[in-house]
C-alpha cells in the first residue's frame, strides 16, 4: 500500500514538474481561450445537467462542491 | 424573499455604478431553464428548473454574483419497496406496491451569492446559498483559491464547501429499533410547530482540488480530486421497506458516508475540423462500497463565426451499496438481508446508463459595434439529452425496471452589458 502511494505521488510530482517545461506562449493561447476549449463551457447549463444526474446516481464529484438540496424526492 | 431580491438588485446597481471604465463590461445576466422527465413504470417524474444569475464587475479585480434557481417537481414515488421473494408469496402485492406510488409535488428554491477577488495570478472567492423545499432545508458556504503558474499554462484550484442541512421526519419513538420506525406520510407540517414532525441534521464537508494544464497551443488537460464527508440522516424519510413477513419499516442507512472521485479531462482542438474533442473520465468510490466509472465524449464544431453544434455521449456504470438488496425478506443472492441496514433506493443499486445528446450554441461578441446596439456579448444555448437507465437487480415487487428513459432539455441565455 505504502509502495503504491509513493509510486502514485512520485508520478504525480514528475508530471507536475514536467509542466514547468511546457511553454505555450501568450500569443499562442488564442485557441486555448476559445469557448469550445473550456472545461465548463456553459457552466449554468452544465450545472443543471450535473444536478439532475447526480441526484439519480450513487456517485458524485469532479464538477464542483457547492450545492444544497435535491429537488428530486 | 422580495426583500432579499431588492437588496440584491441594489447591490448590483451600486456595483455597476462603481465601475471605473465606461467601456468595460459591468453586468452579465445568465438565465437557464431545464426540464427533466422520466417514466419508470408510473412515476412520470417531471422537474422544471429555472435559474437566473447576475454577475457584476465593479472593478477589474472584483466580481460579485447573485442568483436564484428552483426545481419544480411533480410525479410519483414508490412509498413501499418490496422484492420478488416477498411478492412470490404475496401474489396480490405486486399491483399494490406499484400503484402505491404516492403523488408528490415539491418546490425547491435556492438563493445564492458570492464574490471573487483577483490579484495578479491569484484569485480568492467565497459564497453561500440557502435552499428550501417542503421537506429539506440547506445552508451552505464555500470558499475558493486559485493560482496560475508557468506563464498561465498551469492553474491550480482548491474549493471547500460546508452544508448545514435539515431533513423533515416523523417523530419516532426514541426507544424504537430501526425495524419499528415508520415512514413520513407527507411533508405537510414539516418545518412548522407540528408536534408529529421533527428535523434530522445532515452536515456535509466537501473538498476539491483541480489542476488544469495547457500542454500545447491546442491541447489541455484537467485533473480533479473530490472528497466529501457526510454525517446525518441520509435515508428517504417517505419510503418503507418490506423486511419480513408483515413487517415494513422506514429506510435505514448508515449515518456516515465518505465519497471520493477522481476525474480526468482532456480538450483537443482540431484545426482542420474547426472544432474540439473533449474527453472525460471519472472514477468514484465511497465507504458504502459503491464503485463507479464514467466515460464522456463530446465533439463540438463551428459552422460559421457565431454558430456551433456539439454531440455528446456518456457511459456510466456503478456497483451497489454493500447493504443494498432487492428483497430484505429473503431469497437467494443478490436477494436477502445484508446486515443491519435496508434501503429501497434504486440509486444505491447496481446499474448502468447511457446518455447521448446534442447542443447548439449561438454566440455573438461585440466588435466595433455592440450586439444589437447595447450588448457586449450575447449567447443562446439549447441542449437535449436522452438517458437510458438499466437497473441490473432493482425491481418493484419483482417487476424489472429496465429501459427507463429520462429526457433532458436545457435552454440558456446570456448577455453582457
Amino acid at each position: 500500500m505504502k509502495k503504491n502511494a509513493f509510486l502514485f505521488f512520485g508520478l504525480l510530482a514528475l508530471l507536475f514538474t514536467s509542466a514547468a517545461c511546457v511553454t505555450v506562449r501568450p500569443q499562442e493561447r488564442a485557441v486555448l481561450a476559445d469557448p469550445v476549449m473550456q472545461f465548463e463551457g456553459d457552466p449554468i447549463i452544465a450545472n443543471q445537467l450535473h444536478h439532475a444526474i447526480d441526484n439519480r446516481e450513487g456517485s458524485f464529484g469532479g464538477s464542483g462542491v457547492a450545492g444544497g438540496g435535491c429537488g428530486c424526492n | 424573499m422580495q426583500l432579499k431580491l431588492s437588496h440584491l438588485a441594489s447591490a448590483f446597481l451600486i456595483a455597476a455604478s462603481l465601475s471605473t471604465s465606461a467601456n468595460a463590461q459591468v453586468v452579465q445576466v445568465d438565465t437557464a431553464h431545464g426540464i427533466y422527465y422520466e417514466a419508470p413504470l408510473r412515476s412520470h417524474m417531471f422537474v422544471y428548473s429555472p435559474s437566473v444569475t447576475l454577475t457584476a464587475n465593479p472593478t477589474d479585480s472584483v466580481s460579485i454574483y447573485g442568483g436564484w434557481e428552483a426545481d419544480i417537481v411533480s410525479g410519483a414515488s414508490v412509498s413501499t419497496k418490496a422484492g420478488p421473494a416477498y411478492a412470490a408469496t404475496h401474489p396480490s402485492l405486486t399491483p399494490d406496491v406499484i400503484s402505491a406510488a404516492t403523488n408528490l409535488t415539491d418546490f425547491r428554491n435556492v438563493g445564492k451569492g458570492g464574490f471573487t477577488i483577483k490579484h495578479d495570478n491569484t484569485s480568492f472567492g467565497g459564497g453561500g446559498l440557502y435552499s428550501s423545499e417542503n421537506d429539506y432545508h440547506s445552508i451552505s458556504f464555500n470558499v475558493m483559491a486559485r493560482t496560475e503558474l508557468f506563464e498561465h499554462n498551469t492553474q491550480l484550484q482548491l474549493d471547500y464547501a460546508h452544508n448545514f442541512d435539515d431533513v423533515c421526519d416523523t417523530v419516532q419513538n426514541p426507544n424504537a429499533l430501526p425495524v419499528a420506525r415508520v415512514a413520513l406520510p407527507s411533508s405537510k407540517g414539516c418545518f412548522t410547530d407540528d408536534k408529529t414532525k421533527t428535523t434530522r441534521d445532515i452536515s456535509i464537508d466537501s473538498l476539491q482540488g483541480s489542476w488544469s494544464q495547457a500542454w500545447t497551443p491546442v491541447f489541455q488537460t484537467q485533473a480533479i480530486y473530490t472528497l466529501s464527508v457526510i454525517h446525518g440522516f441520509q435515508s428517504d424519510p417517505y419510503r418503507s421497506v418490506l423486511i419480513g413477513e408483515g413487517v415494513k419499516a422506514q429506510e435505514y442507512t448508515p449515518l456516515d458516508r465518505m465519497r471520493q472521485a477522481v476525474a480526468l479531462r482532456a480538450n483537443w482542438y482540431l484545426r482542420g475540423f474547426k472544432g474540439a474533442m473533449r474527453l472525460g473520465l471519472r472514477g468514484y468510490r465511497d465507504s458504502w462500497n459503491i464503485y463507479s466509472g464514467e466515460v464522456n465524449l463530446e465533439i463540438e464544431k463551428y459552422f460559421g463565426p457565431s454558430f456551433r453544434a456539439a454531440i455528446n455521449g456518456r457511459f456510466y456504470k456503478q456497483s451497489g451499496a454493500i447493504f443494498w438488496s432487492d428483497d430484505y425478506s429473503g431469497g437467494n443472492a443478490p436477494l436477502g438481508p445484508k446486515g443491519q441496514y435496508f434501503t429501497g433506493d434504486r440509486e444505491l443499486s447496481p446499474f448502468w446508463s447511457v446518455m447521448a445528446g446534442v447542443k447548439l450554441t449561438w454566440a455573438f461578441v461585440a466588435g466595433d459595434k455592440k450586439v444589437l446596439g447595447f450588448m457586449n456579448n450575447f449567447r443562446f444555448v439549447a441542449a437535449a439529452n436522452l438517458i437510458d437507465f438499466n437497473y441490473e437487480n432493482f425491481t418493484l415487487a419483482g417487476t424489472p425496471v429496465n429501459g427507463t428513459f429520462a429526457y433532458l432539455l436545457n435552454l440558456g441565455l446570456s448577455a453582457g452589458f
